[in-house]
């Protein structure tokens, strides 16, 4: 059986899913045995004109020209997979729908903003069909390997459905909020093991709202610890925006 | 850390053939089975097997064949998902992991001397095809034999060739229906439980089995209390997430029972005030 | 009380107790990280060792029922093969409080059930448990009085209790009589010791009162009219489905099982894993139709699990009282709490007649 033609691509990001992938060490080698990387900007220069079995695509989709492209590159992939939260929920980029389109074009491009048609931030599946989701800002290695597992398997991945705490306490990490810190930790999607809690630092939700959050209980909570409200909406926006498109 | 094998671990599996493989609609195959070992698969209609996939998973299936059969058992599945969509791409001579039986099973002595009301909703035949079959195998141990089935529609009816062979038998009284019919469809068309006020049966000497999807339940119970029938003699039949199989892992729990171990038969009595059951 | 069975060590000597033991066995202890919180690790001296301690983030039962255990090593494709294996450890718990001690007999109980779970019942013949007795209550969400887990009975090999100017051992089997032959620091026992052993006990009954207004016995019949009480519709609102009550319960064993495969896509491991009734995946069944969808419904479960269904399979209440579900949660749903809220809920109902 000849190696699987895996390509990767990026849209409105910062390219950091791509550099931890790169970056994934000693099991890369292993990876490469079994896959063929076709093309891969941030590491090599080469290009390929067939078709991809496997298509990994970070960023959000802008503006019509991404659309354009990520349509063709979907036409040219039997699988393709959303790589890193701009990908798989929007992302930081979604901030961008909180204001109106033209005041987000002058405010980057001045007065000239008409040539610069953009368009309201959407995740890929907002656009084309994805076949698997790996989510996290950046993403988190073990998972990136697990999915790719699993397209070898011919398998789906259901990212879980239960917020970070659960592996945070399986990792007995001592809990943010006993050390009087906030943590997005309960309305997260799980499937990064804990790793920020795990190094010191607190959730910032970067994986997108769990699939079932009770965000008002959550919001008793910040009251009960004396946490202004508007803090936490704020940082559910922030990566979660592109949220209300897929209820439409 | 040491580590040893253990055989006698409840996890162990065991090996089983692929002997056959028939596509009986566009979502369920059925598959013929026998251990690698020449063992039997000693169960009861009803009864369920873990059925395993390396590297993929493991699901409860309920074994559809008789248990009287010696050469194989079969089971039916329906591609939902992970597991069942692997499974579906498996070949004659593939081998998969088993383990089972599981479950109680219909309570066949109970039953016997008795009229049997067998009443399936779409794959619900599975389980129940293995009733029928022990049934029609020991024929003269029960009273009249009703087999009611529905389904969505005619494209999606299950076990074409039997149900047809059942029709025809002068000792059973077969009735089938679809929800939605197609231009060739000549037979009933409705919910199965329109099917059932029409039965003929003497309710205090019949028992009921009921296998079918979640919804079908409750108004299938209904017109067969409207029958008469009393609640210990309607037997269904319950799907869970089941994980272990052996009232461990605390998935399939219903209230106090666990479905894999008490269940998945219960009589409508045991259940008839436990919320969480219908 | 065989006053053979009893040691007694100098409260100064403890620590070199500690030092020796972890000469002679791989020792776990319960070990300070921070802002109130312990968790049981593996210790290479009794410098690591916080002798007094509220219980531990993760109960004990890390050691029986690992987070995440290996059930099947296999090979996929034409060698097909699967091998049922279980990893153990010879190790010594430490400073075990007697409410951990009585969830791992809550764990014994379900586990040795048939059929036999054969992995726990390996790992556990290699455990040896030493139990430290509370004096007092480790803080207000304790009710181990209450479910009765505060006086040690069964379930450890060596009982350390702290008396006014030593430790008084008991010996509860040959492993724990093992021990103390091999440290060779204990002195035996004698009456005074033991007189002071049953006057702290006696104390104990004072100090340690029953946290809840009601009683253990009476449990049965309070849940058994508590199914539709208001209790549990309030928690709909507060509680976020975090999981965190169950997975540091010292009773909760529910789990998931999974597979992962190497990158060869050949050969891997069937796993289980800790998993809970609180989350959304645990009881869907295909076709997204879930029997506890609402959060409501799901916490009414973990409660009925602890004091009501398993009176009847296993004739045990399987709470400990060790309070941790309250103390992790952090929209502060408290058992205490929702315990006395059911209580007064059924008090027209029931109470009266008790009185
Ligand atoms: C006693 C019993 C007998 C059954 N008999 C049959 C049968 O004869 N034929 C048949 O086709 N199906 C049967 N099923 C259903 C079958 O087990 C599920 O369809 C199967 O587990 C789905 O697995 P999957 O990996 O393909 O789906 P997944 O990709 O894992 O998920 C698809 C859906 O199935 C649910 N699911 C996953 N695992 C389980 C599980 N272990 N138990 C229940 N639901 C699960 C998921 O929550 C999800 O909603 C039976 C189930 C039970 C409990
Ligand atoms: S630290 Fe954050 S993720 Fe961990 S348990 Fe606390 S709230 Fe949850
Ligand atoms: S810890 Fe609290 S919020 Fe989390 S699931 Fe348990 S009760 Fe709900
Ligand atoms: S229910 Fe709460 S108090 Fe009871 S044993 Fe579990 S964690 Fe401890
Ligand atoms: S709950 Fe009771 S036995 Fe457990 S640590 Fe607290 S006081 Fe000790
Ligand atoms: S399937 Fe595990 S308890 Fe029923």
């Amino acid at each position: 059986m000849s190696k699987p033609k895996v390509a990767f691509f990026d849209f409105a990001c910062c390219e950091g899913c791509q550099l931890q992938v790169a970056n994934i060490g000693e099991s890369l080698l292993d990876i490469l045995d079994i896959i063929q990387v076709v093309e891969f900007r941030e590491v090599m220069s080469e290009k390929w004109d067939g078709e991809f079995d496997v298509s990994f695509v970070e960023g959000s989709i802008t503006d019509e020209h991404a659309v354009e492209r990520i349509k063709k590159i979907r036409e040219r992939s039997k699988i393709l997979v959303a790589l890193g939260s701009c990908a798989t929920i929007g992302g930081v980029n979604g901030m961008k729908n909180c204001f109106p389109l033209e005041e987000v074009g002058k405010y980057v491009y001045g007065e000239s903003y008409k040539f610069f048609p953009t368009l309201q931030t959407k995740a890929v599946h907002q656009v084309v069909p994805v076949d698997y989701f790996i989510n996290g800002c950046p993403v988190y290695q073990p998972e990136f390997i697990t999915v790719l597992k699993c397209i070898l398997q011919g398998i789906p991945y259901y990212v879980p459905e239960y917020p970070v705490c659960v592996e945070c306490k399986l990792n007995e990490n001592v809990c943010m909020y006993d050390r009087g810190l906030t943590c997005m930790g309960p309305v997260t999607k799980a499937g990064c093991n804990s790793w920020c809690i795990n190094n010191g630092n607190i959730c910032y939700g970067c994986r997108g709202l769990t699939i079932n959050p009770n965000t008002e209980g959550f919001k008793e909570v910040l009251k009960k610890y004396n946490i202004p409200e508007d803090f936490l909406m704020k940082k559910i926006e922030m990566y979660n925006k592109c949220r209300e498109l897929d209820k439409q | 850390m040491a580590k040893v094998v253990i055989k006698d671990s409840p996890y162990n599996l065991k090996k089983a053939k692929i002997l056959d493989v028939k596509t009986l609609t566009e979502k369920e195959k059925l598959f013929k089975l026998v251990f690698e070992d020449k063992t039997w698969l000693d169960f009861e209609p009803g009864q369920f097997i873990m059925v395993s996939l390396m590297g993929i998973g493991e699901i409860p299936v309920s074994i559809c064949s008789s248990p009287l059969n010696r050469h194989y058992f079969e089971i039916c599945v329906r591609a939902v998902g992970k597991v069942t969509n692997s499974l579906h791409k498996l070949k004659t001579g593939d081998i998969i992991g088993v383990r089972g039986p599981y479950g109680n099973g219909f309570p066949i002595k109970m039953i016997e001397g008795h009229d049997l009301l067998i009443i399936a909703g779409g794959l619900g035949i599975a389980p129940l095809r293995s009733l029928i079959l022990y049934s029609i195998d020991n024929r003269r141990d029960f009273g009249e034999i009703h087999i009611l089935f529905g389904c969505k529609t005619p494209g999606e009816l299950l076990f074409e060739d039997e149900i047809e062979e059942w029709g025809k038998r002068l000792d059973i009284h077969f009735a089938c229906t679809v929800d939605r019919a197609d231009p060739d469809w000549k037979g009933n068309v409705g919910l199965i439980t329109s099917l059932i006020p029409g039965v003929d049966i003497d309710p205090l000497r019949t028992y009921a089995a009921v296998v079918g999807p979640p919804v079908m339940y409750k108004f299938v119970i209904k017109e067969l209390l409207a029958k008469g029938l009393p609640v210990d003699q309607i037997l269904l039949s319950f799907e869970r997430h089941m994980k272990c199989g052996m009232g461990k892992c605390g998935r399939c729990q219903i209230q106090n029972l666990y479905c894999c171990k008490d269940g998945p038969v219960f009589t409508f009595k045991e259940i008839m005030d436990m919320a969480e059951a219908l | 009380m065989k006053i053979e069975q009893y040691r007694i060590l100098e409260k100064s000597l403890i620590n070199e107790f500690i030092d020796k033991l972890t000469s002679i066995s791989k020792v776990s202890a319960p070990v300070y990280k921070g802002f109130n919180n312990y968790a049981f690790h593996e210790i290479k001296s009794a410098d690591e060792v916080s002798l007094k301690y509220i219980p531990t983030i993760i109960p004990p039962k890390k050691y029986f029922l690992p987070i995440k255990e290996t059930l099947l090593d296999f090979k996929k494709g034409n060698e097909f093969k699967v091998e049922p294996t279980v990893e153990y450890d010879n190790i010594v718990l430490f400073g075990v409080h007697t409410c951990d001690i009585s969830g791992i007999k809550c764990l014994n109980m379900v586990l040795s059930d048939k059929p036999k779970d054969t992995g726990y019942l390996v790992r556990k013949k290699h455990i040896t448990i030493i139990g430290l007795e509370c004096n007092d209550y480790c803080d207000e969400y304790a009710s181990c009085a209450f479910v009765g887990a505060h006086i040690p009975t069964t379930g450890y090999d060596l009982m350390f209790t702290e008396l006014t100017d030593c430790f008084i051992i008991h010996i509860h089997s040959s492993k724990g009589m093992d021990i103390i032959e091999k440290t060779g620091i204990f002195k035996p026992a004698d009456s005074n010791n033991i007189e002071e052993l049953k006057a702290l006990r006696n104390n104990k009954l004072r100090i340690f009162n029953n946290e809840i207004p009601t009683e253990r016995r009476y449990l049965p019949d309070l849940f058994d009219r508590s199914f539709n009480a208001s209790v549990w519709k309030e928690l709909e609102q507060k509680c976020l489905s975090c999981g965190n009550c169950t997975a540091v319960c010292p009773t909760c064993y529910c789990f998931d099982i999974k597979e992962d495969v190497d990158l060869s896509l050949q050969s891997g491991e069937r796993y289980r894993l800790w998993f809970s009734c609180q989350l959304d995946p645990f009881a869907k069944v295909a076709g997204g139709i879930d029997f506890r969808r609402e959060r409501s419904a799901r916490q009414r479960h973990r409660f009925y699990r602890k004091f009501r269904y398993h009176i009847d399979r296993y004739g045990m209440v399987f709470c400990t009282g060790c309070g941790r579900c309250s103390r992790t949660c952090m929209a502060k749903i408290n058992l205490k709490e929702v315990l006395t809220s059911l209580i007064r809920e059924s008090e027209a109902k029931i109470w009266r007649k008790w009185l």
